[in-house]
């Protein structure tokens, strides 16, 4: 029964890995091989592809175009989602309830409405084909708020309240006293937010048209419209996509699983 | 007190000026646009009132674009949602190894979608492993590989689009299944029950919440397909989805007041489920 278990775990455990190991394969192909069924084993195993597009191409370009507009907006997530999310779970301010309802307003809003204004916005805006485009409207998203404000409102306020009657003000309270204590759903977010962005494709696509603001996933979809497809080459770009993600996988899996679960509210 | 009012404004301003300018702003604006004959090179433009929506009603292009999208919604999501639910099951309890093989599940869905379809269309394609292991099993796949043929192309996305989501919905399955009280099994050991009972008698009664869940997330995401579709097929092959529509139309033909109301008719077709995930996120005590 156990062994059974087992084998059928492990076939399937197969079918979900193995289009990922074929594309490590296909990248370390000397380059000009085709793709058999036998050489998955019997060809050389080369880091000439990588060489290759390390060396030239816009792919490098690419991924530092990933990391930089990635980082900027995870940054943006953390301090911009805390500060709303704490206002919204600590604050009385007139309008409050309408904020909030706002944020759940934006959660249940299917994103597809937004190609066309957005885009046209963008334009208007100056920020088109620029990291602007990219970075500004991606600051804060609703997801973020909810998940540090649903997180505050499990805090006890005694923190906070003995930090006022210390005389602290109320900046020094939200970075000394609150943020520290939120570390835990901070990293949940960081680590949603730089995923969800590193993996994106849509908005990054139609808000840039010239190479130099690329980024990774939008390099690869348009790298296919080249001639004749060049698998290698676009399979060592993916890897590059890839493994950043493995990472982060590899060494926070219980963030990634915690801020799933947590909030799982819209994809 | 003044002050406080102050500080809780101040730091509730980053989303306040987001959702002015790049939600409310954006929302309004296209739906303005749905009503006019706006375009790209054109000066000046007409309040045009619902002929454009006419107009879609009688697109073929729209409404196959549609017609593939209902598919896609109907085709892929009793299956995800059966598989996940078999994953979650298979590795609920804790054995050796259950870390590995849940890891591996779940790798599909944070890997990027365009890695994911771009490693599919060398699958997919003639002499790729897809397409060998088909020949293998005596089915003749098309000629061509199956993303270039009509017969095969959409429900070729479709099967990744399973394959590379089971995972994601394990894990909230898993959720679900941990929040069912152990007492209960053992009460029903008690009286008696066998696997099978136990299961439709406890297990999925419970899930009920999550398995809906799952299914309205599921379908509101469902209905924008776009990204593997604009990788795979770029909507060619009788695989074109209504966001491909749009896409097209508004950004490709640059005809902004038509592609806006085709986002719009999609948005009152998404909304229906949108207000019931409302009903559930309510349920799990949002305030």
């Amino acid at each position: 029964m156990k062994a059974i278990k087992y084998f059928i775990l492990s076939l399937i455990l197969i079918v979900m890995v193995f289009p990922l190991v074929w594309m490590f394969r296909v990248s370390l192909l000397p380059a000009d091989v085709g793709l058999s069924f036998e050489g998955f084993i019997s060809e050389a195993f080369t880091l000439t592809i990588y060489y290759d597009i390390i060396s030239s191409g816009n792919m490098v370009k690419y991924f530092i175009n990933s990391t930089v507009v990635g980082m900027a907006v995870t940054a943006g997530n953390i301090l911009f989602c805390f500060m709303v999310g704490y206002a919204l779970s600590r604050y009385r301010f007139i309008g409050k309830n309408l904020w909030f309802y706002s944020v759940i307003f934006v959660l249940m809003i299917p994103v597809h409405i937004m190609i066309i204004p957005l885009y046209l916005l963008i334009f208007k805006l100056g920020f088109y084909d620029t990291y602007g485009a990219l970075i500004l409207p991606f600051l804060v998203n609703p997801i973020g708020i909810f998940l540090v404000k649903q997180y505050i409102d499990t805090l006890p306020p005694s923190m906070e309240e003995a930090a006022r009657i210390d005389g602290a003000g109320e900046l020094r309270i939200l970075f000394r006293v609150v943020m520290p204590l939120c570390k835990p759903a901070l990293a949940v977010l960081a680590i949603q937010v730089f995923l969800t962005n590193w993996n994106s494709f849509l908005f990054p696509f139609i808000l840039t048209s010239s190479e130099s603001v690329r980024t990774l996933p939008v390099g690869l979809a348009l790298y296919q419209g080249h001639q004749a497809i060049d698998w290698p080459h676009l399979m060592a770009g993916s890897a590059l996509a890839v493994i950043p993600v493995l990472l982060i996988f590899l060494f926070f899996q219980r963030q990634i699983v915690s801020g799933i679960t947590a909030g799982a509210i819209k994809q | 007190m003044r002050s406080r009012h102050f500080a809780g404004y101040l730091f509730a301003s980053p989303w306040v000026l987001t959702f002015l300018i790049f939600w409310l702003f954006p929302l309004l604006y296209s739906l303005c646009l749905g009503f006019t004959d706006y375009r790209l090179l054109k000066p000046t433009y007409n309040w045009v009132g619902f002929s454009n929506f006419a107009a879609l009603f009688s697109d073929r292009a729209f409404l196959e674009s549609l017609k593939n999208t209902f598919i896609f919604v109907i085709g892929t999501i009793p299956f995800t949602t059966a598989i996940a639910l078999f994953l979650a099951l298979l590795i609920e309890k804790k054995f050796p190894g259950r870390t590995l093989f849940r890891s591996g599940f779940f790798m599909p869905s944070i890997t990027a979608m365009v890695v994911i379809a771009l490693i599919f269309t060398n699958l997919y394609s003639r002499g790729g492993y897809i397409y060998l292991m088909a020949e293998m099993l005596g089915l003749s796949p098309p000629e061509n590989g199956f993303l270039l043929s009509s017969k095969t192309a959409l429900f070729s996305v479709m099967a990744m689009d399973i394959w590379m989501s089971v995972g994601y919905y394990m894990l909230l399955f898993l959720a679900g299944l941990k929040s069912i009280p152990g007492e209960l099994y053992e009460a029903a050991e008690v009286a008696g029950a066998g696997t099978l009972r136990k299961f439709f008698s406890i297990t999925l009664p419970l899930l009920k919440p999550v398995t809906l869940f799952i299914i309205v997330i599921n379908t509101i995401k469902s209905f924008q397909v776009f990204v593997e579709i604009f990788v795979m097929t770029k909507g060619k092959y009788g695989s074109s989805t209504a966001v491909y529509f749009i896409y097209e139309t508004g950004l490709n033909r640059f005809e902004f007041g038509h592609a806006s109301a085709a986002a719009y008719i999609l948005f009152l077709i998404i909304a229906v489920f949108s207000i019931v995930q409302f009903g559930l996120l309510r349920q799990r005590g949002i305030r």
